[in-house]
């Protein structure tokens, strides 16, 4: 009897958290998908959650109002050559510094660690000053190179591999394979998780990236995704309906991601933070 | 690390040339575009450099700094950087370990309520700011207003919960903790399940309450990851800058301000790059600081280890 | 016509091999796809803000028509969002990438100039067209002596009132900014008209806009009280005893006073003014089409209220102007002359409300001709009520540290010492900059 008494208030209570943490995600929801003025009029009730009724409407006027699908492909391109140029040169990288023995490693290693601390929020006044003098703006190469390499990525492959027993590298290698090889044939096969978690944790993390290509590009034909959002707030009026829409579409593709690979994703964000 | 006897000579110099070739790529990136602008940085926070002046740079020493120290808005934002790292770190993490620890159970269900705690974390923080005006509205049409306003019976008095600079802060606060637990909770619950079941086995048998098993061994078990998390949340309270360049600008009277949206106000609102450069430089050296701290404590752990 | 010279092409190419990421080298090849239009005919870059929808078709309708007639140049026009326009043309200013044309708001204008962004227009533009101009479009386009920028359209800035709402509480509406509502009776009013609503906030004051709104909408109350945002005939300006002066801190006190008594709708939603919420929304000239859809016949233009120097109000809006680097100014210069034909100039007006530039434009338009509904901001503007934001490279510093003391005030921030630490921020960059001297000073 006890034991289902506990069950209850068990349940009773996540279920409590749950219902907080899904509320603005179901008002954003609810939002895209009733008349414009009905947003905020009825954000004080329970209509809030719940519309009686449903309208596409604002869908339709954001992929009126903005090259939506354009944008998604430019999102995808740049965050698809962070994540995989990131993954294939911090690999190499943290698998150097882990594994290799070479003149200059443990420089390396603490100047790695010691960049590991300047945020990007730190040098973005600079960068950009620095590549606007450069000349180098507006294009695809200037919202990927300077987020590829990346220290934290490093550290997370550094760790993984010290932790990676040797044997299977050895073997390899008194076969007579070259590092090189050894790491792709040996390493990666094995290193899945924390490849995961690295393309995962970058993902997250340059998705809704806002000023630095707001600052540095120009022409819709390089624009991300996140940018449509100044469409819409910075023309009055204000339609929340079709911002909160374009909300929806926005975060669907890594949603979509995150629930198909709902797995993985946890394990790699969990082990990210094992491993530091 | 030691490496095993017997290798040749030839190995060791493939190995150095190869070590340099692969970690070649990343170390250029880094130095394109971390190191170079971070000495760019401090050599902008020693001058009055207005972007595109004419009149070039000139070396004022440290003067910039010195005006930091000097002005109430920047010393506010150290302030509020510190008082949300304050307040966001233990609630934070407080309420990731209350749900990690109700979902490390075998429950059923239990896979459902993790993915909608950790849902929030996939939304590009843009976007919830924006979602959470709407949910701060003010007057009786808020969300917030309104469900208070249910609760207490309707003895809630509507509150602009963004404009009140006393609660506008808790709000940005409130808004960070709902983004970011869910990661954290992630984390926990990895930490909770590598703890071996025997050691929870054999306290139970010497008579170890629930509490007292919470104490001494989910605890301790949890220690690596507990110091990552709090050391994570606290630099990341320090780099709060969206949310409260959406939702505040920085108001009511400076409650809301940070270091880095100062620094981004002064550098592209008003062309005062050498000011935004010394806020980047003291920001680096208050993260830096955090950093040594995590360092210290994470050694100490290993030793105990 | 994207200019690239040659060096920052190899620079980038260098900096890319650096940086190990051939891929980015050739990621850069993708951009000529922005600016892709005719093979045949050589094409002008144009930018412009992406305003309200109206102004936005109609510029896209002018870019397009000129491109129809048989010209030697093309256009290409690329909108960029309003929300960061200003950041955004610093950082391509930063770069050498200016378009050879670009739109950019009034006040920023000796800002371009004096960082020598900007080429001369006075012997690009006739003089029958320049003499065509009102005085205040030259005299935001002049800086240092000058004609820099020209605009299709000035501003207007007012009140637009539910003439109902105000007749029903017994007020009576003014019909020139001479006879403007004092402050006090504009205040009394407010009272009035919260009472008659249950205690609602009855005034708009476009709390929910960012940015530039501020200055613009506020500054004229400093103005009516016959302080300001900078000294005005010094050189360089000062703001040390005129944005902390007791004229302009007693203006802000008043408007401090309407939001602490909740007379303000915060109009999160932007539409306190059309769906009735309040009779009053202090607003530029944008709102009248909008408005007079919601509204219909009792919409009423009134003047700012008189702070007690007499009413003023604010002037100046977007305007064009030629980049320094750009290799083809007499083509430029054709695409401004073509915007500035009346029937363009009565188009763009149509569509965003906005008091036209020309002389021959206001003569013909059914807005602003002498029974027009919004003929008084032309009456504001040739009668000396309306005046131009500080002509200064040092507005961006002004524009920044005003903004940011009116929300300061809004939030019930003291606000003598608000002001007082605005004026300092303002006064030390034009110290810093050495009082931003004329580039000709700085070279020589």
């Amino acid at each position: 009897m006890r034991r289902v008494a506990l069950k209850i208030i068990h349940y009773g209570l996540l279920l409590g958290a749950a219902l907080v943490f899904l509320a603005p995600i179901l008002f954003m929801l609810a939002g895209s998908l009733k008349p414009d003025a009905r947003v905020l009029s009825e954000a004080g009730s329970w209509r809030a959650l719940v519309p009686d009724g449903i309208t596409l409407e604002n869908y339709r006027a954001v992929l009126a109002r903005t090259p939506f699908w354009h944008y998604l492909l430019n999102s995808l391109l740049i965050n698809g050559l962070i994540v995989g140029l990131g993954l294939l040169i911090n690999s190499l990288a943290g698998y150097a510094l882990a594994r290799l023995r070479w003149r200059g490693r443990d420089a390396v290693l603490g100047a790695v660690l010691a960049i590991l601390v300047i945020p990007f929020e730190a040098i973005a006044v600079p960068l950009f000053y620095q590549l606007s003098l450069l000349g180098w703006r507006d294009d695809f190469s200037v919202q990927i190179a300077p987020f590829v390499a990346n220290p934290l990525s490093i550290y997370l492959f550094y760790t993984f591999f010290l932790s990676l027993p040797r044997e299977l590298e050895e073997a390899a290698r008194i076969d007579g394979a070259g590092p090189l090889r050894t790491f792709f044939t040996v390493v990666v096969p094995n290193a899945r998780p924390v490849f995961a978690s690295v393309a995962i944790v970058t993902l997250l993390f340059y998705w809704g990236l806002y000023l630095w290509p707001l600052l540095m590009t120009t022409g819709p034909a390089v624009r991300p995704l996140p940018l449509g959002i100044a469409t819409f707030f910075t023309l009055p009026p204000l339609h929340w309906g079709q911002i909160l829409a374009f909300g929806v579409m926005m975060v669907a593709p890594v949603l979509a991601l995150f629930l198909i690979f709902q797995r993985g994703f946890v394990r790699g964000v969990a082990s990210s933070g094992l491993k530091g | 690390m030691k490496r095993t006897p017997g290798k040749s000579a030839r190995t060791a110099l493939t190995d150095n040339a190869t070590g340099w070739l692969m970690m070649l790529p990343a170390l250029a990136g880094l130095t394109v575009f971390v190191v170079a602008p971070f000495v760019l940085a401090l050599g902008m926070s020693l001058t009055h450099l207005r972007m595109g002046s004419p009149l070039g740079a000139q070396f004022v020493g440290f003067e910039q700094y010195l005006r930091l120290l000097q002005d109430a808005s920047f010393q506010r934002a150290l302030i509020n950087n510190a008082l949300f790292a304050l307040g966001v770190v233990p609630v934070q993490t407080l309420l990731a370990l209350g749900l990690a620890l109700a979902l490390n159970r075998p429950l059923r269900g239990v896979a459902v309520f993790r993915t909608l705690f950790f849902m929030p974390v996939v939304f590009p923080m843009s976007l919830v700011a924006v979602v959470w005006i709407l949910i701060y509205a003010p007057g009786p049409n808020g969300l917030l207003n309104g469900v208070l306003g249910a609760l207490t019976l309707h003895h809630w008095q509507p509150r602009d919960f963004l404009h009140d600079p006393h609660l506008a802060l808790p709000a940005i606060m409130l808004t960070s903790i709902w983004q970011g637990a869910g990661f954290q909770m992630v984390i926990l619950l990895a930490g909770l399940q590598e703890i071996p079941r025997e050691r929870y086995e054999a306290a139970a048998v010497d008579g170890a309450g629930p509490w007292q098993r919470f104490l001494h061994i989910t605890l301790p078990g949890l220690r690596n990851p507990l110091i990552f998390v709090v050391i994570v949340t606290s630099i990341l309270s320090f780099r709060v800058f969206d949310q409260v360049r959406i939702m505040t600008q920085g108001g009511p009277l400076d409650a809301t301000t940070t270091v880095v949206y100062q620094a981004v106000q002064s550098a592209f609102d008003r062309a005062q790059a050498g000011r935004g450069a010394a806020m980047a430089v003291v920001f680096f050296v208050i993260v830096l600081a955090i950093t040594l701290i995590q360092r210290r404590l994470l050694r100490t752990e290993r030793e105990v280890r | 016509m994207r200019r690239e010279p040659p060096v920052s092409l190899s620079r980038r190419a260098m900096l890319g091999s650096l940086a190990a990421l051939p891929l980015a080298a050739m990621l850069g090849g993708c951009r000529s796809g922005t600016s892709k239009l005719s093979a045949r005919k050589p094409t002008l870059e144009v930018w412009a803000h992406a305003g309200q929808v109206g102004e936005r078709r109609t510029l896209v309708r002018l870019a397009d028509s000129f491109n129809a007639g048989r010209r030697r140049f093309a256009v290409h026009l690329t909108l960029l969002p309003e929300g960061a326009y200003n950041g955004q043309l610093q950082a391509a200013a930063l770069a050498g990438q200016l378009p050879d044309v670009f739109e950019f708001d009034g006040p920023y204008t000796a800002d371009y100039a004096w960082m020598g962004q900007l080429q001369p227009l006075d012997e690009l533009l006739p003089a029958t067209l320049r003499e065509d101009l009102l005085p205040s479009i030259l005299s935001q386009g002049t800086y240092n002596k000058r004609l820099y920028a020209v605009g299709q359209y000035d501003s207007g800035l007012g009140l637009f009132a539910r003439r109902d709402r105000l007749t029903a509480i017994g007020a009576s509406l003014p019909t020139s900014p001479g006879d403007a509502w004092t402050v006090e009776h504009f205040e009394d009013l407010l009272a009035r008209l919260a009472a008659a609503t249950g205690n609602r906030p009855p005034l708009d004051l476009k709390l929910n806009y960012r940015g530039e709104w501020f200055t613009y909408g506020f500054a004229p109350a400093l103005w009516s009280a016959g302080g300001g945002l900078v000294s005005r005939d010094t050189r360089p300006p000062h703001a040390g005893g005129v944005l902390d002066g007791s004229k302009s801190t007693a203006a802000m006190r008043h408007i401090q006073r309407w939001t602490a008594a909740g007379r303000v709708d915060p109009n999160l939603d932007d539409a306190a003014f059309t769906t009735g919420r309040v009779a009053l929304s202090w607003v530029g000239h944008w709102e009248y089409p909008r408005y007079r859809q919601a509204v219909g016949r009792d919409l009423a233009l009134l003047p700012l209220p008189d702070f007690g120097e007499g009413a003023r109000t604010g002037e100046g809006s977007w305007t064009w102007g030629i980049s320094a680097g750009c290799r083809h100014p007499e083509a430029a210069a054709e695409f401004l002359r073509y915007l500035l034909q009346t029937s363009n100039v009565l188009a763009m007006s149509g569509a965003n409300g906005a008091p036209p530039a020309t002389r021959s434009a206001v003569a013909r338009s059914p807005l602003y001709a002498q029974d027009g509904p919004l003929r008084l901001y032309i009456e504001q503007l040739a009668e000396g009520y309306a005046l131009p934001r500080p002509r200064t490279p040092a507005y961006p510093a002004i524009t920044s540290a005003f903004q940011q003391a009116f929300h300061a005030v809004r939030d019930g921030a003291k606000v003598p010492e608000t002001l007082h630490r605005a004026a300092t921020l303002i006064d030390r960059d034009i110290a810093d900059n050495k009082g931003y001297p004329n580039r000709e000073a700085v070279r020589g």
